[in-house]
């Protein structure tokens, strides 16, 4: 019999059904799309402040900057790092610099500048603009752009490097801008850096890019530094120290809206459920006058709400979790990962916003059925 | 009559009018909120930015190649080219001047220096060509800049450089023979610098710098301690003063970095200057796109080559234009779910007025009466309930504001017209198809309760 009624309730009223079904799915839409994007921040954000590009520094002990003195790593320590760094959402490459001279075949004029042996992930590249590339075999070197207008060079040219008595030939594949240093800078593959500074097997220092919340970077350091003993290894304050006020910015914003936006979306649906159960009085009246005791009419109603709940939250959660999925492709480029707990947390709110939603029926336990029966109200 | 319909109406069932005025009121407060927090995002955020330091570094055009590595710049002093310091108050002279956060000129002077006891310990006195190089950069700590229009700028490094933290001491005062040492310089049992051992260089200590043998050497006081996390720290940072004495240019610098508070570049903002329409070219220099404010560097300064720093311009614009949009598909998200719940909320009351209803078109009321009493009911409920969230929205705006950025977003015009009209078009769409169902009750059936 209980369910029964409870079947005839929910359905004799198509309009009214749907009505609390939008309600509450818009609801659970809602909360399921921006729980879903709040989960996801952490990895979004992160991911986004690597276009700073690296933000931890391991140059070698006890040394100042590395040009002036010999001090270099091991390459095995780029390496060692190189090996983990897929398990450990960071990416590294390894530096060697080398002040040398470079000119153009057809000039006789040798200009000193700085050349950089690269090696690893385009980390650094993060940063750069590039003006004309020109892919090609052989030892191709990338050329700042105020090298190439010093030297008067174009991508595609052949460059004769020199580091006295070594001399090393390269084809400019690419012409770069970043603003910074490295316009000022030849970057060629590590070995060809190596030969000409006549240190094989030694780096200038290596840079590792970690993504992840400024908690966790801190420890990967920290980390770092105790597995790699021989080296000195450092967030770059610059970047670590912008990004951990960024990061905590952002994400409390994120966290107050969303918590405000559920906080008062809850509400609106709550008042709206009130709405919608307050209507119910001639209902009430009709089963009390048919002699059911109050607190069984009130579990109808209240199994009613549940019910409810448990549809628009289902219907408006999956809604919501597909919501944030083309909401992240929108903004981030990249699909949010529907997180699996997002769903029954949607779900479950929902169906208590529908249950409180009908308390407001407990004011009915006074209901007198002849009045409402009559029509008096 | 019509309006003593409505007031009656809003009398007699005070309490159900209540309910969806507060649910309305409830929706509309989350609209709000969300509106004025994502209006305001992007320039908090600019701001914020800002702790990423200079995004724009300007140099001489004529220069010849800076051998730089890692922001220390290892030329002799008497090679390339050099800028005049007394131009740099043009900077606040340009279109853009507000957005100009500071700015720092830099004169870097590789010296050969020893800690001063250390020096007649060692008796190194005599051969100080053997001393070890150390970078010496001069620039402006707390330095007033005088503007052409009598005001003065507070500028220095604390703007170019926000993440450059003194561990102990203080900063070098203007002009004065003072000097900032980097921690690694600094420490305790001293380190090797260039194959040669200097002692760390506590404060209150001496750095005697060697200007050559016909001039008696430069005796620097290091007043405080410096963490900069990067190349500074085995550094000494001096007055720029001091730095143009040691590399005989008086009054010149060699490398400027700019603070400016910039929009993020948009498919416009990228597009070459030189190919927009006169109307676009006005539009692209009255947007503050970091690409027009280097330009009007450039014309303010002449002989310079501006260039934006990428690593720092391109990351910033990503991330503003991507939590930018992120803030803009959540607020509308909560207007989305707000209009639903609202709209339901209002369907449900006409809904439930249908033997009123009933009785009405059984008087003689047409179906366009009808509505238009219902429609009238909606519309001041949505006036209420909208100023009411409006008023509620604006103060949890504020809360937020100042909860995260400590500011708090001001009330706009705007938002309230924005609000006031969303209240009407949802209380009026969601009763829209409740109004239409209602026009086609037959009064009889009604009346009989079928």
């Amino acid at each position: 019999m209980f369910w029964r009624i409870l079947r005839r309730l929910l359905f004799a009223h198509r309009a009214r059904l749907t009505l609390v079904l939008l309600a509450l799915g818009a609801g659970a839409a809602v909360t399921a799309a921006l729980l879903n994007l709040e989960t996801d921040a952490e990895h979004r954000l992160t991911t986004e402040f690597r276009s700073f590009g690296a933000n931890i520094l391991i140059t070698p002990r006890n040394t100042t900057a590395p040009a002036l003195s010999a001090a270099t790593l091991d390459e095995s320590v780029y390496e060692r790092l190189a090996a983990q760094q897929e398990a450990e959402r960071s990416r590294s490459s390894a530096l060697l610099y080398v002040i040398a001279e470079a000119r153009a075949p057809a000039s006789p004029e040798w200009v000193p500048l700085v050349i950089a042996g690269h090696k690893g992930d385009p980390l650094i590249a993060a940063e750069f603009a590039t003006l004309e590339s020109s892919p090609g075999h052989g030892t191709n070197c990338i050329s700042g752009t105020k090298v190439a207008a010093q030297l008067g060079v174009r991508a595609g040219d052949p460059l004769l490097l020199r580091n006295r008595p070594v001399e090393q030939t390269c084809r400019i594949s690419s012409v770069i801008r970043s603003g910074g240093q490295e316009d000022n800078q030849i970057f060629v593959p590590l070995d060809t850096a190596q030969r000409l500074a006549s240190l094989p097997q030694r780096v200038s220092l290596i840079l590792a890019g970690y993504y992840g919340a400024p908690e966790a970077l801190q420890k990967h350091i920290a980390d770092l530094a105790q597995r790699i003993p021989e080296a000195d290894v450092r967030g770059i304050r610059q970047f670590t120290e912008a990004e951990a006020k960024l990061y905590t910015k952002i994400r409390s914003l994120l966290l107050a809206t969303v918590a405000l936006i559920l906080l008062l979306t809850g509400l609106c649906v709550l008042a709206a459920m009130a709405g919608v159960a307050m209507e119910r009085e001639r209902d009430v009246g009709t089963m009390k006058a048919l002699g059911g005791p109050f607190s069984r009419v009130l579990r109808l109603f209240l199994a009613e709400a549940a019910l409810l709940g448990l549809l628009g939250g289902a219907i408006g959660g999956a809604a919501g979790i597909a919501l944030s999925i083309w909401l992240g492709k929108t903004v981030f480029g990249v699909a949010a990962q529907p997180r699996l707990i997002v769903y029954p947390v949607a779900i479950g709110l929902t169906v208590l916003v529908a249950i409180a939603g009908a308390f407001p029926l407990r004011r009915l336990a006074g209901v007198r059925p002849g009045e409402i029966l009559r029509g008096v109200s | 009559m019509f309006f003593r319909l409505v007031a009656d109406s809003f009398s007699r069932r005070l309490t159900r009018k209540l309910v969806t005025a507060a649910a309305l009121a409830l929706g509309m407060a989350v609209a709000t909120a969300a509106l004025s927090v994502a209006l305001d995002v992007g320039d908090r955020l600019a701001r914020e930015f800002r702790s990423l330091g200079a995004n724009l570094l300007v140099r001489p055009v004529a220069d010849s190649l800076p051998l730089e590595i890692g922001g220390v710049d290892y030329r002799p002093a008497n090679a390339g080219a050099y800028l005049p310091e007394a131009d740099l108050g043009k900077l606040k002279m340009i279109f853009w001047r507000n957005n100009i956060m500071g700015f720092a000129p830099v004169l870097e002077v590789p010296a050969k220096a020893m800690s001063h006891d250390r020096d007649d310990e060692l008796g190194l006195a005599s051969n100080r060509s053997v001393w070890p190089t150390i970078p010496l950069i001069g620039t402006w700590a707390n330095h007033s800049v005088r503007l052409a229009d009598g005001a003065v700028f507070e500028t220095g490094t604390g703007r170019t450089n926000p993440w450059w933290q003194l561990m102990y001491g203080r900063w070098f005062a203007e002009g004065a023979a003072e000097c900032v040492v980097g921690k690694n310089l600094a420490r305790k049992a001293g380190s090797y610098v260039g194959g040669r051992f200097l002692r760390g260089l506590p404060i209150g200590d001496n750095l005697v710098v060697y200007r050559g043998d016909s001039e008696p050497p430069l005796f620097l006081k290091a007043v405080g301690i410096l963490d900069s996390g990067g190349p500074e720290d085995d550094a000494v940072i001096i007055p720029l003063s001091i730095a143009q004495q040691l590399a005989g240019k008086p009054g010149q610098y060699r490398r400027l970095y700019v603070s400016a508070l910039t929009k993020p570049e948009d498919d416009f903002g990228r597009r070459d200057p030189a190919t927009l329409s006169p109307q676009e070219y006005d539009r692209w220099f009255c947007t503050p796109y970091i690409s027009s404010i280097a330009l009007q560097i450039r014309q303010a300064l002449p002989g310079t080559d501006v260039s934006v720093i990428r690593r720092v311009a391109e990351g910033e614009g990503k991330i503003l234009t991507r939590v930018r949009n992120l803030l803009w598909l959540v607020t509308l998200a909560a207007l989305l779910a707000a209009g639903m719940a609202v709209g339901a909320s209002s369907a449900a009351t006409v809904l439930e007025r249908r033997i009123e209803i009933g009785l009405m078109k059984a008087l003689g009321a047409s179906s366009g009466r009808v509505g238009a009493l219902l429609a009238a009911e909606q519309l001041l409920l949505a006036c209420f309930g909208g100023a009411a969230g409006y008023a509620l929205g604006i103060l949890l705006a504020r809360f937020l504001g100042e909860m995260v950025f400590g500011a708090a977003p001001g009330p706009s015009v705007h938002v309230f017209v924005v609000v006031l009209g969303l209240a009407a078009v949802v209380t009026l769409g969601g009763s829209a198809v409740s109004l239409l169902r209602a026009a086609r009750f037959r009064p009889a059936p009604i009346l009989r309760g079928e």
